[in-house]
Formats: structure tokens, sequence, C-alpha cells
């Protein structure tokens, strides 16, 4: 490896070229699979562009299962799982931060035991629990089990942290409420923090599966993920229709490559982040 | 007390309550609940819960399935960690040298890691799909024996753990590439003056310094590592004959699928219980021996 830095600038270039094209072939294989007639894809060897791409692959699978609805429901409860966050992780790291009281320690600790349970491992109670307050099968359930990100509160933590708390006390004397201090004076000096809060919040809540399958059996209700799930497993997909699981597959991962490339800076930016925020 | 001192002092509690009360309902409820099932025998359906003490434990550790699903928990996590870490690492120190246009590179690199683990994964299984699939086809051309990538239970966890390390490789060099743009440069080029080997710089200055990047990427790795479910679901549902069956899946599959509850429980308890001695004794190492500048 050191032999490669040595070598300088064209090495190392010819060397991260390789590595992103193999890093990036799975989403080519995927593209190209996808265009290809059921005949093809069971070809050897292999074709790497299809020889007639099918472009209507993509609204025979966008048919065939409600692609449209799934989508449309990762969208809805990852935006008001988001919304949700920014408002309670805002309200709770103001109050760990910027007020006093007496059980501060106890809530700092609570949560900070919270960080080291493994979500997964509390899901089958959690399940009994959502069941009992009747909030299985339904967008409430979906959406409050989530509304809380212990990853968030930590992050908006952290960023209140560097505010001076004079700017608080000259909101105090100008006889500003606590909510409009939070909100008019600290949210938009950490806005960079509450927008990665709220693009990896999303980008999770969109992309999450194992608990939101668990928690809802109505088809109606499921996420993106589960939807393709059961498209690929259901339908007599399995093994006979590649090119229309490859087509699926793309249409539900190129809205997050987008929404990257858009956002990549914020996204990078989440890095520097996060790591301040757990050493916190 | 005055009322409005009263309110005054209701105000920070009422400021938690959003996050509080979801936080208790949905996390702090289930984790004692589950801990009070784990001494029960239960099968959902049932209106009664039997209260069996520790039985639940002693079936667990007299249980083949369990110290299995416990090997191949630990060759998950160390197959999974170290990888990820090891070349996000050299990868991130390939990279902080000036290197044009190396912001593409960061961004293919760290693009699977934002993408639905279930449909990158349903695209990893037509890869590894034993006839045609892309694997096999670069092994076939190389001259090598075909692998039965997810069905031959010597290879499924290694074909589960390469779409696991694809996906996260990004994701750490991205950290390591920052931490190591933190190591102050005097203090390279104080060690150059001295006369010290590129070796040396490396181990005595730069990876002392970005040893709380590493600690913090093991630990959140390791904790990703224990929950993996979503690729085990889609590639393998934990088979073939067990190969890839974790903690996690085991504890999934009692519950959902054979509906012993109380075991289930028993399974969920011993993972929290290694996540939490895990996350003290990585706060007792940072203590010790990170150097934070």
């Amino acid at each position: 490896m050191r032999m490669l830095t040595r070598l300088g600038g064209p090495a190392r270039h010819l060397f991260f070229a390789a590595l992103a094209l193999l890093m990036a072939f799975p989403f080519y294989w995927m593209a190209t699979s996808a265009l290809k007639t059921n005949d093809e894809i069971w070809r050897t060897p292999p074709t790497l562009w299809p020889e007639v791409p099918l472009w209507g692959n993509f609204a025979a699978a966008w048919n065939e299962a409600p692609f449209a609805r799934y989508m449309g429901n990762s969208i809805v409860v990852a935006t008001s799982i988001v919304i949700l966050q920014i408002i309670n992780s805002g309200m709770m790291a103001y109050a760990l931060t910027h007020m006093k009281f007496r059980l501060k320690g106890l809530f700092a600790g609570i949560i900070l035991f919270g960080y080291m349970v493994p979500a997964t491992a509390v899901y089958l109670p959690g399940y009994l629990v959502l069941s009992e307050l009747h909030l299985l099968n339904s967008y409430a359930g979906l959406i409050l089990s989530n509304c809380v990100s212990i990853f968030s509160i930590f992050l908006i933590r952290q960023a209140f942290l560097q505010v001076s708390h004079e700017l608080v006390e000259a909101g105090e004397v100008d006889g500003a409420s606590h909510m409009r201090i939070l909100w008019t004076v600290l949210v938009p000096v950490t806005r960079s923090s509450f927008a990665v809060l709220a693009l990896i919040t999303f980008i999770e809540q969109y992309n999450n599966y194992f608990w939101p399958m668990l928690i809802t059996k109505d088809p109606d209700l499921q996420l993106v993920s589960a939807g393709l799930r059961s498209f690929f497993v259901e339908g007599g997909a399995y093994g006979l229709q590649w090119p229309l699981i490859m087509a699926a597959s793309a249409f539900t991962i190129a809205p997050l490559l987008l929404v990257f490339l858009l956002a990549q800076k914020t996204i990078m930016q989440s890095v520097n982040m996060t790591a301040g925020a757990s050493k916190g | 007390m005055t009322r409005s001192k009263v309110v005054n002092g209701l105000k920070p509690v009422l400021f938690t309550l959003p996050a509080m009360v979801p936080f208790v309902l949905f996390w702090l409820a289930p984790l004692l609940y589950v801990l009070y099932l784990s001494f029960t025998e239960w099968d959902f359906m049932s209106p009664e819960k039997t209260f069996v003490g520790l039985q639940n434990y002693l079936d667990l550790f007299s249980n083949p399935a369990f110290y299995k699903a416990l090997r191949v928990t630990v060759l998950f996590c160390a197959g999974s960690v170290l990888p990820i870490i090891l070349l996000g690492l050299g990868l991130a120190l390939l990279m902080n040298r000036k290197l044009k246009g190396s912001s593409l590179y960061q961004v293919l690199l760290f693009s699977p890691w934002v993408t639905p683990t279930v449909a990158v994964s349903i695209v990893w299984s037509w890869i590894y799909e034993p006839e045609v699939g892309l694997a096999n086809t670069v092994l076939d051309f190389l001259g090598l024996e075909q692998i039965g990538w997810l069905q031959d239970p010597k290879w499924a966890l290694i074909g589960v753990l390469l779409v696991t390390i694809w996906k996260s490789v990004g994701w750490a060099m991205i950290f390591y590439l920052v931490a190591l743009r933190n190591v102050p440069s005097d203090l390279l080029e104080a060690g150059e003056l001295d006369g010290a080997s590129a070796a040396q710089k490396f181990f005595r200055i730069t990876l002392p310094l970005i040893s709380p990047t590493t600690l913090f990427l093991f630990v959140v790795q390791l904790i990703q590592a224990l929950q993996a479910y979503d690729q085990i679901n889609v590639l393998t549902q934990g088979g073939p004959s067990g190969s890839t069956r974790t903690l996690l899946y085991l504890y999934y599959q009692s519950a959902f699928e054979s509906f012993q509850i109380g075991e289930a429980s028993s399974v969920a308890v011993v993972l929290i219980v290694i996540c939490m001695l895990l996350s003290v004794f990585s706060f007792g190492v940072s203590k010790r021996t990170t150097h934070y500048q």
C-alpha cells in the first residue's frame, strides 16, 4: 500500500478508479439486468449491455405491485418522523443544555443507557406494547414508535452546547419564552445540525425494513423495503422474473442515490457531527 | 412556593416530555417487559404467562443451537467489523495525500451506504445466482471452481459478509478521512525532523491521534453487526443449516416463527447484556487509552 502512495498520482488514480467501478458495479448490473429479456438474462456468458434494452420492464414491474403506494407510505412515514424528531430532539436538547432542573442528570442517564440497548433486541416486547395500545397495523404506530432517536438528541445537544448561554439569557431578558428562544434563536444558528438530522433520519426511515415489517401485516401499509421484499418472494417472481425484480430494485434505490447526489455535502458532513456527538 | 415558581420549575420537564414519553413507552417499558418475559413461558395465544424462573436461561445455555448461533454471531462480528475498519483506514490513508478528483471516488465508494439494505441484498442475490450469476461467471472466467455462494454452508456467511462490508466500507473511509485531516501536520513534520520513518510516524503519531475514530467505528459497527437482520433475511434466512443464523436471527425466529416468547426473550436479554458490556468496555478503553486532542 505504501508503495502505491509512493507511486503517486497516476497509480493511485488507477487504483481508485478500478475500486470505484467495482463498488458501483452492482448498481450497473442491476440497471442492465432490468433491461434484458428473460431469455437474455439466463445466457452465459452474460451480456454487458442488453441487445435490445426493454425500457418497458420498469413500467411492467411498477404495475405488477402497488409500488406507488409503498413509496408513498415510506415518504409519508419518514417525513412525519423527521418532523417529530426535529421537535422533540430540539426541545429535549434545549432542556438538557440551557435549562436547570433537578431530574436533568437522571434523564441524561436514562438516555445514555438507551444508547447501549440494541433496538432490535426490544422488538418483541415493543410489538406487544404496540398491540396493547392498538397501534399495530396503523400509520400512527409506524410513526410514533420511531419518533424518538437517541442519536438525534445527542446530535442536537452537541450543537446546542456550542451556542453561548448568553444568547439564551439575552432572549430571557427581552422577555421571550423558552419556546421562542429555542425556535428563533438556537435553531437558526444550528441549522446545519438539523439538516443532518433530517437527511440521515429520512434515509434511515425510508429504508427501514425489520420493525415496520413486524408491526404491519396489512399490505396497504407496507413501506417500500417490505413491499419490494414481498414482490421478490411472492408473485412467482423467485428466479423466474429477474429482469422485473431488478427493475423494481432499481426504482427503489434510485430516489436515494438521487437524494445522496443532491445533498452529498450535508450527508458527508454528518460524519463530522456523528463523531462529535458520540464524544459528548 | 408561588404558582409562577411551580410553573417555572415544571417548564424544563415539559420540554423533555415530547421525547421522554415515547422513549419510555417504546424503549424503556419494552426493555423491562422483555426481562420479565424471559422468566415466563408463553406462546402468544394463551391468556396466562407461567412464571418459570431461570428455566429459559438454563434451557438456552444447554441448547446446542444457542452455541451455534453465538459462534455465527462472533464470526459475523469479526468478519464484518475488522475488514470494514482496516479497509476504511487503508483507503483513507491512500486518499489522504492530495489526489485530484478524489471527491468523485468518495461519492462512489460511499453510495452503497445510503441505499436500502433489502434492495441491494436482492441485487446481490442475483449476483450470487449459482448458474449464471455474475460472481460465478467471474470465477469461471478466472478458471476457478464455482461456489454455492448462498447455498453452501461453508460459503454462505462469507456471501452475507461481503454484502455487509461492501455497504459500509466507504462510510468508514469518510470517517477516517475526516480524522486524518485533523492530525496536525506540524506534529508529523516534527517527527520527520527527528528522523522518524514513515512507519514510525504512522504508528507513533497518526494511529494514536485517530484512535477515538477507531473506537467509535468499532463500537458502532459491532452494535450494527449484532443487530444485522435485513441482509440475512433476504439472502439466506439464517440458512443453509443455520450457517448464517446469528443470535438476533435466532431470537426473531423463536419469537415470530415458533412463538416461544419466553425462550426468545432470554435470547434478547443475552444480546442486551452483550451490548451493554461492550459499551461499558469501550467507554473504559476510551477513558484510559485514547488520545483526545
